[in-house]
């Protein structure tokens, strides 16, 4: 059980970056942060330190954005970017260790096995890699996502998640499609489709925005959160609601749909809380918006704005504070339960 | 009507380049009484050079809403302003363009790229005034637009075809174009919500038989009325009932199922390469000018994905058009642009889009008059400004007229007052022309 409280969501700390920051990783039990960007390098920042600085890792990197990271150990981050390519990173000398040509086109996300075995990938290649987290050997890869949208132009395999037991990976598209496997075999076991996260214009401006950027299952694996933005008017920006839905993928139901009323833009990157009672989301569109949902209701419990647009986020173990990064910035959110005040002493009686 | 100079519009019947522009120089010469517009021409005996002339033709390919020029034509790879993609090589030496087209890079040798325009307006309605006609707007003059222009100067009186055609299909930013003061007739032929001309069929109350006899009842009237009048209203009148029944005639021309599977197949599924096929069969049956607009590159959100998807179309469709005009004897005539209203700024926003930009981007000209493989004016590193080579739009439609072999400094006369046709200081860009 985690003592956290999203109704006192507050920001406590925010630290501007030259660059774009895209992905990110937390060592566990610090506030040290490894998070890829738009200037094609890994850096580690300690976010908890007095005056945060980030420090770039070394060696042959990477040769465009970089999309995604993860630790398969405390020492060990794989990240990967648009340059196809999966790198193995040692987090205390922050050199490269191993470099592997993981896919012909884009890598969009990472996700990392809970038993830090196994790493996920996915790329506009439409293909989902799984890679042995310690010899970087690919295991197995697999897709249901087709390359061409049915408006004939390049789709998008934009998400990726493993479940909390490990058991099943989703994938996530453009066009709304989510396939769920089983790990171990590679087989596919689900699917589910949110097609209101892809917008198609097809007399305006024909040409479509949107799609699945984010999946997160439930703690006890039953339920997927699938999200992104809804429907859009006017494609040239991000201008529709943030939007979520969540499936009880085994029965192919969509049984929640979360609208957020307040906050526009994409939904980045979604988390359960460990007791399945909340889904904390987070996005945006020019700004960025933390937000905590029940996951029963749907209702909204909290929501903020966030100083930009969020692409992802950390949280620590107890589950009571956020480490988003996004554009030019890295943001801490807190939400943590008030502590009781020590009981005022009782005021001498006065004399009479 | 003359004889052979019009291609029906199927694939059996296609009439050569050659066939084609012999018989137009035959119509030409039997009918030049009546072109008003052309007697300059016989005044200073340049006939022959007329004829070259009116060997070229233009397709635009416009990039609506604002291409980015770090997405196509001027990457900056590992800028801060350059976004995710790639550069990569082309097939002429020391020119590399974005990943995002990849058969274009193969094909750089047809296409010379100016990477320094400095067009000065971010306004999508005052940058495509400015675009379409190459000159900032005049309060007491209404300028034409490219398109017109050249359906003056490349087109034929007697023309079977029309000679200015334009395609926006999208609803987004939709211009129709203007023929500004040279007047209606070179106005464009303007298809927006379907990809055949409305209304251009012949009644189905009147027969083909009844349709030309009242045609030559209203000649002989005309020219009765005509007789001992100047009058170029008259003149103009009298030419655009002749121009009637080839108008009506160039239907098939629209319709690409004249062409084989395979053909179609080659510009692929959308409708963009679907329009750049009825652009090559409307050049090669002798149409002057086609702009075929590409509508929305406005990517102010999600820039990179936006791009992606418009870049694959524009790759494809342009290669296309290409190799089909290429393979067809008609690229070393046709001139392929691609430009919209502006670029896009080397800032990426919050929602990783680019928004108007106008003092640094890029054009690209393709085949007739052109040097292949040229690659004019330089952006500094990260793409903010003008480094090297900064032309102007007037610059780039008197680069565009040379290449056509239309002198850019020849010039109208509205009233008393002497107009060049590109805009006053404008000079050809020379390092791109052949």
């Amino acid at each position: 059980m985690t003592t956290s409280d999203p109704t006192k969501l507050k920001m406590t700390k925010e630290i501007g970056l030259p660059s774009i920051a895209f992905c990110v990783a937390r060592v566990p039990n610090s506030g040290r942060l490894i998070f890829g960007s738009s200037d094609f390098k890994l850096h580690e920042i300690d976010v908890l330190a007095e005056k945060p600085q980030p420090v770039a890792f070394n060696g042959e990197g990477h040769q465009s954005y970089v999309t995604g990271v993860v630790l398969c150990t405390p020492n060990i981050a794989v990240s990967g970017s648009y340059d196809g390519k999966l790198i193995w990173w040692d987090i205390e000398k922050r050199e490269p260790i191993r470099t592997v040509s993981a896919h012909e086109l884009w890598i969009r996300r990472l996700a990392v096995s809970p038993d830090g075995k196994t790493i996920a990938s996915v790329a506009d290649d439409m293909q989902c890699k799984l890679w042995n987290a310690e010899t970087g050997e690919l295991l197995r890869q697999f897709s249901d996502h087709k390359p061409i949208t049915p408006h004939d132009f390049p789709s998008m395999l934009f998400a990726v998640t493993f479940s909390p037991d490990g058991k099943f990976v989703a994938t996530g598209d453009k066009i709304g499609h989510v396939a769920i496997w089983e790990t171990n075999s590679g087989t596919k076991v689900a699917t589910v489709d949110a097609p209101t996260l892809y917008t198609w214009d097809p007399r305006q401006r024909r040409h479509s925005i949107g799609g699945i950027r984010s999946l997160a299952f439930s703690p006890d694996s039953k339920l997927l959160a699938v999200g992104g933005t809804g429907q859009i008017g006017n494609i040239d920006h991000l201008e529709a609601s943030a939007r979520t839905e969540i499936f009880d993928w085994q029965a192919g139901q969509r049984v929640k749909e979360i609208v957020n009323e307040k906050f526009k833009g994409l939904v980045e990157h979604h988390v359960f809380d460990p007791a399945g009672q909340w889904l904390v989301s987070s996005g945006g569109d020019n700004g960025g918006f933390v937000a905590f949902h029940n996951v029963e209701t749907g209702k909204t419990l909290h929501q903020d704005k966030a100083p930009m647009h969020v692409h992802q986020f950390a949280l620590n173990e107890a589950y009571d504070t956020l480490f988003a990064v996004g554009h030019h910035k890295i943001a801490v959110f807190e939400f943590k339960p008030e502590t009781p005040k020590p009981a005022e002493a009782t005021p001498a009686p006065a004399a009479s | 009507m003359t004889p052979g100079s019009f291609f029906c519009g199927s694939a059996d019947h296609g009439v050569s380049r050659r066939g084609f522009l012999s018989a137009a120089a035959l119509g030409t010469a039997g009918t030049f009484a009546a072109d008003m517009t052309q007697l300059d021409v016989w005044r200073h005996s340049a006939w022959a050079e007329d004829v070259k002339k009116k060997d070229k033709r233009v397709i635009l390919l416009w990039l609506a809403g604002g291409a980015s020029q770090f997405e196509t034509w001027d990457p900056k790879p590992g800028r801060p302003t350059g976004g995710p993609f790639r550069a990569i090589q082309t097939a002429s030496s020391g020119v590399q363009i974005s990943e995002l087209m990849p058969k274009m890079a193969a094909r750089m040798q047809t296409t010379a790229i100016v990477r320094s325009l400095n067009t000065k307006n971010g306004d999508h309605g005052g940058g495509s005034s400015l675009m379409e006609t190459g000159r900032r707007k005049d309060p007491g003059i209404e300028y034409p637009d490219l398109g017109a222009l050249c359906a003056k100067e490349l087109g034929r009186i007697d023309s079977a075809v029309p000679d200015y055609v334009s395609l926006y299909s999208s609803t987004e930013g939709r211009r129709k174009g203007t023929s500004g003061f040279l007047g209606a007739r070179y106005a464009p032929m303007f298809l927006s919500e379907n990809m055949v001309p409305e209304n251009v069929r012949r009644l189905e109350t009147i027969s083909d038989i009844d349709h030309q006899d009242r045609a030559a009842l209203r000649d002989l009237l005309a020219k009765r009325f005509a007789q001992n009048r100047t009058s170029d209203v008259i003149g103009s009148h009298s030419n655009a009932y002749q121009r009637v029944r080839g108008l009506m005639a160039s239907e098939k021309l629209f319709d690409i199922t004249q062409e084989t599977e395979a053909m179609r197949a080659k510009y692929g599924p959308t409708q963009f390469g679907q329009q750049c096929l009825i652009a090559r069969r409307l050049v090669e049956a002798g149409v002057p000018f086609v702009k075929v607009a590409r509508a929305w590159w406005d990517s102010h959100g999600q820039n990179f994905e936006t791009h992606r998807e418009l870049c694959a179309d524009l790759d494809h469709s342009m290669s296309a058009l290409l190799d089909d005009l290429k393979e067809r004897g008609l690229l070393e005539h046709t001139l392929v642009l691609t430009f919209g209203e502006f670029g896009r700024t080397p800032q990426i926003n919050p929602s990783l889009g680019r928004d108007h930009f106008a003092a640094a981007w890029s054009a690209s000209l393709s085949g007739c008059g052109m040097h292949g493989g040229a690659c004019y004016g330089k952006t500094e590193p990260d793409g903010h400004t003008v480094a090297e080579g900064e032309a102007s739009a007037g610059d780039l439609f008197a680069t565009i007229l040379a290449a056509l072999g239309i002198d850019p400094l020849k010039e109208y006369t509205l009233g008393a007052r002497p107009i060049p046709l590109s805009d006053f200081g404008s000079k050809p860009i020379k390092e791109v022309l052949a």
